[in-house]
This record gives structure tokens, sequence and C-alpha cells, in this order.
């Protein structure tokens, strides 16, 4: 491979070289094997880099007016306390607070909590489902029907659900309570159940989304081995467990990256219905931050809250790729 | 160890039907090997078998045991798939001891049969790789490793070698007859390649369009085929086809052709039967049944053209333009006629055969 560096150092010998490259070829053809002293020419020569970056360019300057400039942007609010017409430089000291702030502590505990129930229920269950949707006759409108939750606006899924929930005229309400499971109190407003009620809303929407990218790993789990492990005697509980799963886990770890980023990200829904309460029962850290920083404008603060929450998710996300990666034992 | 027989078997798939009436009794620690070209029926009969396929109409039966209503793995079989189908995420060591595992085996059982199979195979020193890290014949003998690591009834092997190289495949062949005999165990081995259904089977059930064509030892299927479709398609390079008059009368009877007339022996006059004595026939002659030579050697010999040579290592494939259609002939690499140049061709007639015009069934 040293041919290559001796071509890209100048472009314009590039055609001598080829031709000369070609010409020598021919020579060697001839000659025993033991005989060649040089390796082919690499005829695929790689462009010059600076190639490459004006044709980026344009999408890197877009990319940086719209992402990178509010990022930075975000990093020194963080570091002042921001008043409308300028800010004041404090340091660190908006970071510092928030080890002593109760409700943020708070806040990471619940979001944790939420996280991990709408995780797990969503996976287990959208997994579930989409094992029923591909052995079904019916798999083309079952697909459809499912699409639907997630074609509404959170916002919109939130206000439906606020009616369902509500105390005097909610339809789960009024079912939980004859079955004799709810106590009068509304749903929302019992600072056990109201956790549990934004759970379900999350899951009822956002099921689907996991069935259907799981339905599409279903699809390319290789026949041959299902039916292998058949005629080695595996019964289909376990031929799930052995061939199917393992084969599910690279789409099932995008599908739970996604999920897991939207549960620390959309609070819309979770606006709607509970706004944090009753009390801060559900008032998650997104749910904070949003509070901090455009209900009592506490901008600087609110700035550091959200690079934190930036950080965990990026450390978390790259811990969740390394967890679904080893079962794969790096295949090709 | 099984006899298996397959009784009046149908497979639809759809209103298609893949399988027709098939009969095949495949006696106790045989090698069974059906042969057939793509689409024949050959996989689904197999997997029928296997259990992974719903027969449609018949009865499977392993040791006059009716297997129909068994789920795979009750039926005790052990297969090899034409893709190996082994485990990406598991190491060569449990894809060879997971129909163990699956049975609930106790751990030092495992081991050494683990272990024993890898010997036999000679792949001892893969075991602990990943099947990616593995060329497609140590693949295809993890596969082969995991279906004899149990005692099986039965041995259903797809295809197993159709995607290693010719040498290696050469190889394997000879490797998995010994591993047959050294075992035992009844095999159904399904291929397309006519070479290794002849070199490999006892017996070789032939199928075309989901109908068996011939049940027989190979060399009753090479020597004596039914009919010309079987002719055609076992034997390499392939039977050569000639449509021929049938003339003359009582014991005196020939095959004619516009360049030459070759009379039949006594007893295959007897054989034809007076069948098709006015009609046409076909004449089929394999490469090796004809001699070539520069001069003409008597009144019943061919004459012809060659067209080209193709030396084959040991062999000279030499092809004749004979009119409007081309027979080849397999001679010794000295011969030294030229393309363009006038031959003559004599039939051995005691391995010619004459199938009928219309159905193709063979007369002898």
């Amino acid at each position: 491979m040293t041919d290559v560096s001796s071509l890209s150092g100048s472009t314009r010998d590039m055609g001598a070289q080829l031709f000369r490259a070609r010409a020598h070829s021919v020579e060697v053809e001839a000659r025993p094997r033991a005989e060649i002293s040089h390796k082919p020419r690499n005829f695929n020569p790689p462009l010059p880099k600076h190639y490459y970056f004006y044709l980026m360019a344009p999408a890197i300057a877009i990319l940086a007016f719209i992402s990178l400039y509010p990022f930075f942007w975000l990093i020194i609010m963080s570091l002042q306390d921001v008043t409308i017409g300028g800010g004041e430089w404090v340091g660190l000291k908006n970071y510092t607070k928030l080890f002593t702030d109760a409700r943020f502590l708070e806040g990471w505990v619940l979001l944790a909590k939420y996280s991990i129930m709408c995780l797990g229920l969503q996976v287990g269950l959208g997994v579930t489902l989409a094992v029923v949707v591909n052995s079904s006759r019916y798999e083309k409108y079952l697909v459809t029907a499912l699409l639907m939750p997630m074609m509404m606006a959170p916002a919109v899924a939130g206000l439906l659900w606020l009616f369902l929930y509500n105390g005097t005229f909610g339809w789960y309400h009024w079912l939980l309570q004859s079955a004799g499971i709810l106590d009068s109190a509304s749903i929302l407003a019992g600072s056990n159940t109201a956790m549990y009620a934004i759970v379900l809303v999350d899951v009822w929407q956002w099921t689907p989304l996991i069935t259907i990218i799981a339905l599409a790993g279903l699809k390319r789990v290789p026949r041959d081995q299902l039916e292998a492990n058949m005629v080695d005697g595996a019964s289909p509980l376990r031929n799930f467990f052995a061939i199917i799963l393992p084969n599910l886990y690279p789409v099932l770890l995008i599908a739970v990256l996604l999920r897991f980023m939207d549960n620390f990200r959309f609070i819309d829904s979770l606006l709607v219905l509970t706004g944090g309460g009753p009390g801060s029962a559900t008032k998650i850290l997104p749910v904070y931050l949003f509070e901090v920083a455009f209900k009592f404008f506490k901008l600087g603060r609110g700035a550091a809250i959200a690079l934190t929450l930036l950080l965990v998710t990026i450390l978390l996300g790259k811990l969740l790729v390394r967890v679904f990666e080893k079962p794969q034992g790096g295949k090709g | 160890m099984a006899t298996v027989t397959i009784r009046n078997v149908w497979k639809y798939y759809g209103e298609t039907p893949a399988v027709k009436d098939l009969n095949i009794t495949c006696p106790d620690g045989s090698f069974v090997s059906i042969l057939g070209p793509s689409g024949c029926g050959k996989s689904s009969t197999m997997r029928m078998i296997a259990g992974l396929e719903h027969i449609s109409s018949g009865d499977i039966l392993f040791d006059d045991v009716r297997v129909n209503d068994l789920a795979p793995k009750d039926r005790d079989v052990a297969m090899v798939f034409e893709n190996y189908a082994l485990y990406p995420h598991k190491s060569v060591y449990e894809n060879i001891a997971n129909p163990l595992r699956l049975r609930d085996v106790k751990e030092a059982t495992i081991k050494e049969r683990v272990e024993g199979a890898a010997k036999l195979l000679e792949i001892g020193h893969l075991l602990g790789r990943r099947p990616h890290e593995l060329s497609g014949g140590q693949k295809q003998r993890v596969a082969i490793g995991r279906a004899i690591v149990r005692e099986p009834k039965l041995f259903l092997f797809d295809e197993p070698i159709a995607h290693l190289d010719a040498k290696l495949r050469a190889h394997m062949r000879g490797e998995i007859k010994h591993l047959q005999r050294t075992l035992g165990t009844t095999m159904v081995y399904v291929t397309h390649d006519q070479l290794e259904a002849l070199s490999m089977a006892d017996y070789i059930a032939v199928m075309h369009d989901g109908e068996l064509q011939q049940w027989g030892t190979p060399s009753e299927i090479f020597n004596n085929p039914v009919n010309a479709w079987v002719a055609g398609f076992v034997g390499e390079p392939a039977m050569n086809f000639l449509t021929c008059g049938i003339k003359g009368e009582g014991d005196k009877v020939s095959l004619m052709h516009r360049n030459f007339e070759i009379p039949l022996l006594a007893g295959q006059v007897r054989q034809l039967n007076g069948a098709a004595q006015t009609g046409t026939a076909r004449m089929g002659v394999r490469p090796d049944a004809l001699s070539i030579s520069m001069t003409k050697p008597d009144e019943a010999a061919m004459r012809g053209e060659i067209f080209v040579n193709e030396l084959l290592g040991g062999d000279m494939l030499v092809e004749v333009a004979l009119d409007d259609c081309r027979i080849r002939v397999k001679t010794t690499p000295e011969f030294a006629g030229k393309p363009g140049e006038a031959c003559y061709l004599t039939v051995n007639r005691d391995k010619w055969h004459v199938f009928d015009a219309g159905d193709g069934h063979a007369y002898f």
C-alpha cells in the first residue's frame, strides 16, 4: 500500500502514473512470480481530503447554525445568571446548587422509575405483540391498527386519556372503581396512581413502535436456524429464547435507545395529564427542567439541568449499546 | 436406526402439487439418495420426513410407526441443512452440544460426546470458535457434528456439500459415505448432483416434477434407466439422444437414420416386442459407449464431422456433428482428429438404449 501515498501526493501525476502502471503490468505477466518487484498500482487512489470538505461544507454550515450555535449558547447560559437583556457570569454556581436541590434529585429518581417502567412494559408487550402479529394471517390489518396511537400528537393523546381518567365521568375511573381496585379518589390525583397512569399512556402510545421494529427484526430471523433447532429437539418456547431473541437483540437495541431518549425528552402528554402533580409525584426531571426554565425563567439553572440531562443520556446510551452488543459476539 | 417408509405421500402448496403419490421404502441402515433437479419435490419430501412440512396426504412411517403428527423434536431425526444453519451467537462447542442440551443430557456426557464427534470430524481445534470464524468446509463439518452427536434414528442431509468448492466436495463425498458406514444409521441424502448420488448412495430415488421416476441401486439407475429423462439426467457427460426410425420385421430389426442403419441385437429385438416397429424411437448412447475412428470400420458406423475437441485431462471429449444434431464421444487424449475432419462412430450395442418416441419409457 505504499504506492497509494505516492499517488495521492500529487493529482497531476496521476494519469501518467496510471499509464505507467498499466504498461508495467503487461511486462510483469511474462516474468516468473518470484521476480515481481512492484505490487500492482492502486487504480482507485483516494481523492484529496479537501474535496470532501467542499462537498460537506453546506451541510456543516446549516448544522452549525441550527444545532451547534444553540448548543454553545446553552453552555454559556449555564455559567451565567441570565436575565432579560443579558447575563452575569457566576461560574459553576448553577451546577453546584443542583446538588443541594431536593427537587432536582427527586426528579432523577422519578425519571428513572418512569423510564424503567415504560421500557420494561413496552419491550415486553411490544415483542409479544410482534410475535403474535407475525404469526397472524391478518398481519397487514393488525399493523395498520397498531400504528394508530403513534399517529396521534402526544398532547392530544394526553387530553384523550385525561377524559378517560376523569374522576367524574372517566371510563377507566369508573371501571376500576366498579372492580373495587380504586377507592374514590381520582386516578390522576392519587400520588400513588398518578405515576402508573402516565406510564400507561406512554405504553399505550409507544408500544406499537417497539412492535413494528421487533416485527421487522422477526422477519430476518433465519428460518433454517429455527428449523435446525426444532429438529435438534427444541420446543417453540425454547426456540424463541435460543434463536429468535438473540437475533432480535440488534433491532431491540435501536428500539430501546429511541424510547429511552424519548422518555428523557417527551413530556407533552405528561404536562397535559398531571403537569408534574399531584404535589411532585410525577415531576420527572424533564418536567422540572421545563418549570425552572419556562415557568420561573431561571434560564441559567435550566441550562445547567439540561446539560446534565444530556450528559446522562449520552452515557446511558453508550452503556446500553455495550450491554446489547455483547450477546452478539461481533458478527462479521 | 430405522426403516423409513413413505406411503402414497402427496404434498400440495396451495393448488400446486409438489410431491405426487410418492412411495419409497428406505431399508434400515441404508444410504438413500433422493436425486432430482431443483423444484422436483426432493426437498419437500425431506422436510416432510423431518416434520418441518405438513403432509397433505399419505403416511410416513419409521419402523412401522406413523410419524405424520409428531413434532420434529419427537421424531428423533438429525438434519444437516444446505446453508449449515449454525447458530451464530454460539461457539462451535455449543452448536454441536445443542441437541444434547435440549434433551437435558448430563454435562459430563455432553463434553464426552461433543469431543468424540469433533474428533471424528477432525474439528477438535475449532471448538472454541464462533461460526463466522470458520470456512465453508469447517462450517459444514460442524453442522454434521451437530447431527451425529446424538444417536438419531435417521440422518437427513439436504444438499450439505452443494456450497463447497469442487475439490472439497469430492473429499467430503468420501467422508460422508465413510461416516454413514461407520455409524450404520439410515441416511436420506437429498442432492441435485447425480455424481454425488451415484458415488455415495446404496439406493437412489430419482424424482422429476414431484413424481418418483426410478428407484434402484446406482448401477441400476446408470445402466438400466427406466426412461429417457432418467437416462439424460444421470451420467456426466450426458447421454446422447437421436431420434431414429425403426425398420424391419421378425428378428431382424434395425434403427434407421439418414446416414446410418444399425441392427439391434437378437435379445433387444425381443425387448422391443414389436411395440414400435413401424414408428420412430429415440436412441440413447452414453459418450463412453461410442468409439470414434477416422476410417470407416464397418457398415453400421455413423459418419459425421468433428465439431470440437475438449481435452479433459485423462480423457478427450469429441463433439461430432451428425447432420443437424451433435453427439459427444469419449475417447483417449491421443485421438488425432481435427475439427472439420470426417470421422466414423461405432456404437457398443451392449450398452445402448432405445426409448419410446412418445412417453420416453425405455425398451432396453
